[in-house]
């Protein structure tokens, strides 16, 4: 368990370090979420109110989107150089590799949800309230989204269609994600009524469910890919 | 008396759909099975 | 020899289904009355549900395969899986189908969003994806493994997508489909269902038997070509 958490803190550290270098996050994925953001303003008329009504799900759905970017760039890289052959051979616990990716993948996503709610503040009007259950929704859903991704993304590198395989596969997988992100942020930022600490509980367990699968099915993955 | 036949259309429409659907999905793995057993020799064919 | 994937048993449950289909649709439209709130179109139930119970059947046996393979690498729990995810498919691909042409009916619209068919539609997109995934991977080995975590992963999804998807339906208060035919259900409708149930079950088997051994002849097959790739490189070599 603890040699587990080892390997993990060392693959984040050199997923992290990787995107500290090349800075891809920076350069692509936040311009692409800027770029998201402007063009869901132009297609919903700011003016009627679509916009402001809808921001919850906007923000959800190019949080999705960002992600199955940087997954497809997480293991872009291993597929490279055969680097999945030498975490292989390296001896490191296949579950302290994906919790290593889980832990990098969640903090570039994190990233991503700071920049996004800052742009939807500014550019879509929203005004934050109910910052604790907005905060902890977002740490949640993001644990989870980076949780299936780092599953998902190893069943679908190497192949020919990699690149439309992975959204098919993940998309799916992350509707109670959006469904319940979605909804909890609209009760906290007083639009709807309910238990958005509830939403925020299914999202844990959403997240443990998937970070438990990942743990045990990562060993025989690492082996066949 | 339309609304009588619009729903007899969606019932029908509903059973036709589904017997054609599993119809046409049991006669296209019939016609594999036999193309594919033509191709491999009887001392492989077992099943298990 | 027997040029088909047929057998005995294959032959008692295929006549089983077709006595039984026949027997189906005697029940459904002769035998049982409409109901008093639903009307005729409760004679949509007795398709609509049964393929949604074959779906589920059929996934919890694909999450069952999934999970040998991985423990015992076994061709035949990967080709069994395979069968079970395309079948479930089909079944869940009717299953909407079925259950949008009864919410014609009974709401007036093809699509509202209601628990079921959501939930339904999400799960048809999981294994869609199962199936793509498993026609994108070129590596044999590769492909049972990836299909069979894929498999394992989206089994324990079910729970979780019914779960959340019933409370967010719940939320905009939509009727369900059941909502209104559960309670009131009259004694030949719920022996009509039943029987329903039961003979979409038996040609889900059969489907099943056939469909398995396509795809096991479909791997014999793909072995003697390699085997016979090998063989005229080695005599090629050996030529030269």
């Amino acid at each position: 368990m603890i040699a587990a958490l080892t390997d993990a803190r060392l693959i984040a550290a050199k997923d992290l370090r990787i995107e500290a270098r090349s800075r891809i996050g920076l350069t692509h994925v936040l311009p692409f979420v800027g770029a998201v953001l402007l063009l869901f303003g132009f297609a919903l008329d700011s003016d009627s109110g679509a916009l402001q009504r809808a921001t919850s799900g906007l923000f959800w759905v190019t949080v999705l989107f960002a992600a199955v970017l940087l997954v497809q760039r997480s293991f872009a890289l291993e597929q490279a150089d055969g680097v999945f052959d030498a975490l292989r051979l390296s001896g490191l616990r296949p579950a302290g590799i994906y919790l290593g990716k889980v832990v990098a993948l969640t903090l570039q996503l994190l990233v991503v949800d700071v920049v996004l709610g800052l742009g939807v503040i500014v550019f879509y009007g929203v005004s934050p309230t109910g910052i604790a259950l907005l905060s902890v929704v977002c740490v949640v859903a993001t644990i989870g989204i980076a949780a299936a991704g780092a599953l998902y993304g190893p069943l679908t590198s190497g192949l020919r269609a990699r690149d439309t395989a992975l959204p098919l596969l993940l998309l799916p997988v992350l509707a109670p994600v959006l469904l319940g992100a979605t909804r909890a942020f609209e009760i906290a930022l007083g639009r709807a009524v309910g238990g958005g600490w509830a939403w925020a509980a299914m999202l844990g367990i959403f997240a443990f469910v998937e970070l438990a699968l990942g743990s045990v099915l990562w060993g025989p993955l690492l082996e066949e890919s | 008396m339309i609304a009588m036949v619009d729903h007899w259309g969606y019932i029908l429409g509903a059973w036709g759909i589904t017997a054609v659907a599993i119809g046409g999905y049991a006669i296209a793995i019939l016609r594999r099975g036999r193309r594919l057993a033509r191709e491999v020799p009887p001392e492989s064919r077992r099943w298990m | 020899m027997n040029q088909s994937t047929g057998s005995l048993g294959t032959r008692i449950l295929g006549a089983v289904a077709a006595v039984g289909c026949v027997a189906v649709v005697i029940f459904a439209f002769g035998v049982s009355p409409a109901d008093a709130e639903l009307g005729e179109s409760i004679r949509i139930m007795y398709v609509h549900v049964p393929t949604v119970t074959a779906a589920y059947m059929l996934l919890i046996a694909n999450a069952l395969f999934s999970g040998y393979y991985l423990w015992k690498r076994s061709d035949f729990a990967d080709v069994a899986a395979h069968t079970t995810a395309e079948i479930g498919v089909l079944m869940l691909g009717l299953t909407l189908v079925t259950g949008s042409l009864w919410g014609r009916i009974t709401w007036g619209t093809f699509w509202e969003w209601d628990a079921r068919l959501t939930t339904t539609a999400l799960l048809f997109l999981l294994y869609v994806g199962y199936l793509a995934l498993r026609a994108a991977t070129d590596d044999p080995r590769a492909r049972a493994t990836r299909a069979a975590v894929l498999g394992i992963a989206s089994a324990f999804l079910i729970p979780i997508v019914h779960k959340s998807v019933d409370w967010w339906a719940s939320l905009h208060q939509e009727k369900t489909l059941f909502g209104t035919a559960d309670p009131s259900i009259d004694g030949s409708q719920l022996f009509t269902l039943m029987l329903s149930m039961a003979v979409f079950g038996v040609l889900a088997v059969w489907l099943s038997m056939h469909r398995f051994r396509v795809g096991w002849l479909s791997l014999q097959v793909d072995r003697m070509r390699v085997e016979k790739a090998i063989e005229e490189r080695r005599s090629e070599g050996v030529a030269a």
